[in-house]
């Protein structure tokens, strides 16, 4: 092989891998392996084997979970705040049909989904029928949800599930001990959502509203009743959640679902995602999830205290997103240059699809 | 370009925004008719509801969440957001708290203090939206666990649980002897009319309002957007910070909790929203902010008096928040372009 | 010669140790050992004190001390910091609990990687912990808060409680003593209303005004959290009722002391919080060495004699705190 085929080569690959994922994925790809790395090496306990590893994901999954259906709500413009209650409720309610009328807990699980998913429906519904700002009215149904969830788990809520459906919280697929359910559920999750946004008209109808929600009504898309599948969505993955944490703690409290919100806004701007909507992709926020959840639990495993791990993925945070809006700037440039001899490729910024 | 706030999504937010027409009455005057029904409603169930001191502590018990949430308000009439005001609060009362606690630090110190710290901590937020144009939820959230850490170090696990007694007069006592208002008060109402005047009559507030409207267009006709952002993150700072130093005279006491416990970031939002401000930027009410901060604080007080059951408030106050937004929006199909 | 050295040495250590073996109750320090003190959150001082105590008697037991907590007061928050400590390989875990069932699942794990779990002040589940130092036992701490307020209001008062959350343990428990022993020694003493402050100061004071708004006849207000006792004593001072509505609860004395001294408050029991973080510590000695059985007697310095009875260690009898002797309590 000669040296310009091999740089052809070369460039096609690049061309391949570029197209398929976007530049600030492949930061958070790096960024995923310097995260790893540094902790394998930095922090003793970190890196136990590949199974260790993996056991350290059941720690922040939830979050992705989270992550998934907030992702789709942030895509359209609009935003969830609920997330938390609705997790904390459905997970109480699952608990005490379990606990107090005595139904499986599996079926118990799926009560708790559907109603996941009709607590983000009510969220939905004030937000295109009432036509509140989705700020507003997720935070007065999260003061509402958070009561019930209080009202329904009582002075003692249930805790002590079958060890069966804690394994959907702390248990392995293989008997070897490798591979977290949790793991096997987010990918589920992950893979799904990533596959509705990016490859269903549903998906593309999402940013086309987070875009411009006035040019997508006169498109003939139906603003409303996406808007409303949005919340449902969202809804459904707090609850699932809600599920997942209660199986983690073989409990459920009232108050379960406080930590979800800030870390999973965390997890979604950091992937990309544009607050303002329209903008950013699942991978992304998939690949944020695992960057800020094994930063955090690397940190802790270093010795850092929790105030220190808090302050130091804030710096993180902001240090990303500035760095990211520099080399946005610059990479326009640097593209201009690069197109003369590359086939032309679309860029996030201008292209309102989610890849 | 620096100075653009995503010229795209601020277009795109002059389609989404409910338009004026869809309101009928003024947010403000419809929640004053609320707060009134309500007192009188729950008076005539129960007359220490409208006994004097009653009346006067719903209104105190409200000062600081107003303060804050004026703060807010501008920020999101230029279409930001700032979560960091309930650690820079926070800040404010541990801070100044510790300082009076430990070494007596004088009165007039720690007023200064406290509005010295929250332009700094706000500058910074603004410098970090403008400059760096960094989305401000993110800013914020960064800076909130930053800002966050910073209460923890510096309290090291030392709680404010007395504080000298002019501070304890700062935060409770009337303005006069014969003019039975709390000094809280007439700050709050001082602090409304400056913060009201800067708003509607000055070149700054034109200008907050138009980067909040649209951006790209501000920018255009000649507007530094940088520094107005900029001066505004380090208004809803300074307000913050203060409201952190009366929080610590009213009640005496601050912990690491104070400002992020009560999630002050969520209820000045709720609040400012609550008052008929746009998320979407370009509009503030800043009375109705004050009006809705009144509101939350009376619509727990009657939830006590009418004897429900406390597990049962916050979704009371959610009920209320939801009535509140919706009540007195013309509900016909005219804005039309949701359908 | 290098032999001879060693051999000395290992003569010497044996003697050392029959030595202190001889003296009666010492405990064996010779493993330097790693001990967490995990508190509910960090940044608050009745955390700090039990802090203070570990550290002094950390020192002494030849301990390797780190406290470290969440920066909110969540259970996931101390989850966290447990599997990070598991990860590190610590000997002890010794934790006061957000609530008891959410943190059971990690303690177990770390329990079952060999590592001793000690919880204190707020219990979790029975199986998930090898011991549990109890603050005082909680039919006393009952009495005592109804005590406190009963002496002054009398046996007919309409009192009201101030909790933090509805669903919190060790709040739970004293409310529920309380209840019994009001019920059997002031059968004609009603509560009137239970309300929550959240253990914030700003919704504990808005919740203290609002019961004496409410409730006009309340005469007494027993409320058993840190926050919730200053909030409600705050209610009192505010709207004038100083020497008509007494205050009582548990918190730390440097919280409550100017109360105590205006006569909001005249009595309000707790326990010594910085000597029960010394008892954290040799309950963590004596587990890590494997010398504490389940029912069980030991001495822990100076701090005198104790009783494991079912893993349940009682710390002390109600410590109450009046204006006579508040003045003696630092913490």
């Amino acid at each position: 092989m000669t040296r310009l085929e091999q740089s052809t080569t070369q460039a096609s690959r690049f061309a391949v891998l570029s197209s398929l994922i976007s530049g600030w994925e492949l930061a958070l790809v790096v960024a995923l392996f310097a995260v790893l790395g540094g902790f394998a090496v930095g922090a003793p306990g970190f890196f136990d084997g590949i199974g260790g590893l993996l056991q350290i994901t059941q720690y922040f999954l939830p979050f992705g979970l989270v992550a998934m259906g907030l992702s789709i709500v942030i895509l359209t413009g609009g935003i969830d705040l609920s997330v938390g209650a609705t997790a904390s409720l459905s997970a109480l309610v699952m608990a005490q049909l379990w606990a107090m009328f005595g139904l499986n807990i599996w079926l118990a699980a799926a009560v708790a989904l559907v109603l996941g998913g009709l607590l983000g429906a009510i969220n939905g519904l004030i937000v295109t029928r009432l036509r509140t700002e989705p700020l507003i009215a997720t935070l007065a149904t999260s003061f509402i949800y958070g009561s019930i969830a209080t009202a329904v788990g009582g002075d003692n809520p249930p805790s002590g599930f079958p060890d069966s459906f804690n394994a959907l919280g702390i248990g392995t697929v293989d008997p070897t001990g490798l591979i977290p359910w949790q793991l096997v559920l987010f990918a589920v999750v992950a893979t799904a959502t990533g596959l509705l946004m990016g490859r269903t008209s549903f998906g593309r109808k999402v940013v086309m509203i987070g875009y411009n929600s006035g040019t997508a009504y006169y498109s003939g898309i139906p603003v409303q009743r996406v808007l409303l599948s949005s919340y449902v969505l969202s809804g459904l993955t707090a609850a699932l959640a809600g599920v997942v944490l209660a199986a983690y703690y073989s409990a459920a409290r009232s108050s379960m679902g406080d930590p979800l919100l800030l870390s999973t806004l965390t997890m979604v701007v950091l992937g990309g995602v544009s607050i303002f909507g329209g903008e950013g992709t699942i991978t992304g926020v998939i690949l944020a999830v695992l960057v800020l959840g094994f930063l955090r639990q690397g940190l802790l495993i270093a010795g850092y205290s929790d105030m220190v791990t808090t302050m130091v993925t804030g710096v993180i945070l902001l240090g990303s997103i500035a760095v990211k809006n520099t080399l946005s700037t610059r990479r326009n440039l640097l593209r201009a240059r690069l197109r003369r001899w590359r086939t032309p490729a679309h860029s996030p910024q201008t292209n309102p699809t989610v890849k | 370009m620096s100075d653009t706030i995503h010229p795209i999504a601020a277009e795109t937010a002059a389609v989404k925004s409910p338009s004026a027409a869809r309101r009928r009455w003024p947010r403000e005057l419809v929640l004053l008719i609320v707060i009134i029904a309500v007192t009188a409603g729950i008076g005539v169930a129960d007359p220490g509801f409208v006994a004097k001191q009653n009346l006067q502590f719903m209104i105190l018990n409200s000062v600081v969440l107003s303060l804050v949430a004026l703060g807010q308000t501008l920020v999101i009439a230029t279409r930001g957001i700032d979560l960091s005001v309930a650690p820079v609060m926070g800040l404010g009362a541990v801070v100044t708290g510790l300082w009076a606690q430990q070494f007596g630090f004088p009165l007039w110190g720690a007023v200064l203090a406290s509005l010295a710290m929250g332009a700094v901590l706000g500058t910074l937020n603004g410098v970090l939206v403008a400059n760096l144009n960094i989305p401000p939820i993110i800013v914020t959230l960064g800076t909130y666990s930053i800002y966050g850490g910073i209460v923890f170090i510096y309290s090291d696990g030392v709680q404010v649980y007395a504080v000298p007694p002019e501070y304890a007069t700062f935060g409770n006592a009337s303005i006069l002897p014969f003019l039975p208002i709390p000094i809280p008060v007439v700050i709050l109402a001082g602090v409304l009319g400056l913060s009201w005047y800067m708003l509607e009559h000055t070149v700054f507030g034109r200008a907050l309002l138009a980067v909040g409207n649209n951006a790209a267009a501000a920018y255009s006709a000649g507007i530094s957007c940088a520094s107005t952002v900029v001066r505004t993150y380090a208004i809803a700072g300074t307000l913050a910070c203060f409201a952190g130093l009366i929080f610590v005279s009213y009640t005496g006491s601050a912990t690491v909790m104070t400002g992020t416990g009560d999630h002050i970031e969520l209820q000045s939002i709720a609040v400012a929203l609550i008052g008929g401000t746009a998320a979407a930027g370009g509009r503030g009410n800043l009375i109705g902010t004050v009006m809705g901060s009144l509101f939350l604080s009376v619509i727990l007080t009657a939830l006590v008096f009418m004897h429900v059951p406390p597990i049962w408030y916050s979704a009371g106050e959610g009920l209320m928040i939801l009535i509140a937004v919706t009540v007195g929006m013309n509900q016909s199909r005219a804005g039309g372009e949701r359908t | 010669m290098r032999k001879t050295e060693l051999l000395v040495g290992a003569f010497l250590a044996v003697a050392m140790l029959a030595g202190a073996a001889s003296a009666g109750d010492a405990i064996d320090t010779s493993k330097k050992l790693k001990v967490a003190m995990v508190p509910k959150l960090i940044g608050l001082s009745v955390f700090k004190a039990n802090e203070l105590g570990a550290i002094d008697a950390a020192k002494k037991l030849n301990i390797d001390f780190l406290y470290t907590g969440p920066v909110t007061a969540s259970a996931q928050g101390q989850v966290d910091v447990f599997n990070s400590l598991i990860a590190r390989k610590f000997d002890v875990i010794t934790t006061t609990s957000n609530n008891p069932t959410q943190l059971a699942p990690a303690l177990k794990r770390a329990m079952a990687q060999g590592i001793k779990v000690v919880s204190y002040d707020s219990d979790v589940s029975p199986d998930a912990r090898d011991f549990f130092i109890q603050n005082t036992a909680y039919p006393a701490m009952g009495k005592a808060l109804v005590e406190s307020v009963a002496k002054y209001t009398g046996p007919e008062a309409e009192v009201a409680l101030l909790s933090s959350t509805p669903d919190a343990t060790i709040q739970n428990e004293w409310i529920n003593a309380l209840k019994t022993y009001m019920a059997a020694t002031y059968p004609k003493m009603k509560i009137v209303t239970t309300q929550y402050g959240q253990s914030s100061p700003s919704q504990s004071l808005t919740a203290g005004l609002n019961i004496l708004q409410a409730y006009p006849n309340v005469t007494g207000i027993i409320a058993p959290d840190g926050a919730a006792v200053v909030g409600a004593a705050e209610a009192v001072k505010k709207l004038g009722k100083t020497g008509k509505v007494f205050v009582t609860g548990t918190s730390d004395p440097d919280a409550i002391r100017q109360y105590v001294k205006e006569g909001i408050i005249l009595e309000s029991p707790l326990w010594d919080e910085v000597k029960e973080g010394e008892l954290v510590m040799y309950v963590a000695r004596l587990a890590a060495n494997g010398a504490l059985k389940d029912n069980d007697t030991f001495t822990a310095g100076d701090l005198g004699t104790f009783t494991v009875k079912d893993k349940v260690i009682i710390f002390s009898e109600p410590l109450v705190f009046n204006k006579d002797n508040i003045d003696q309590y630092k913490f």
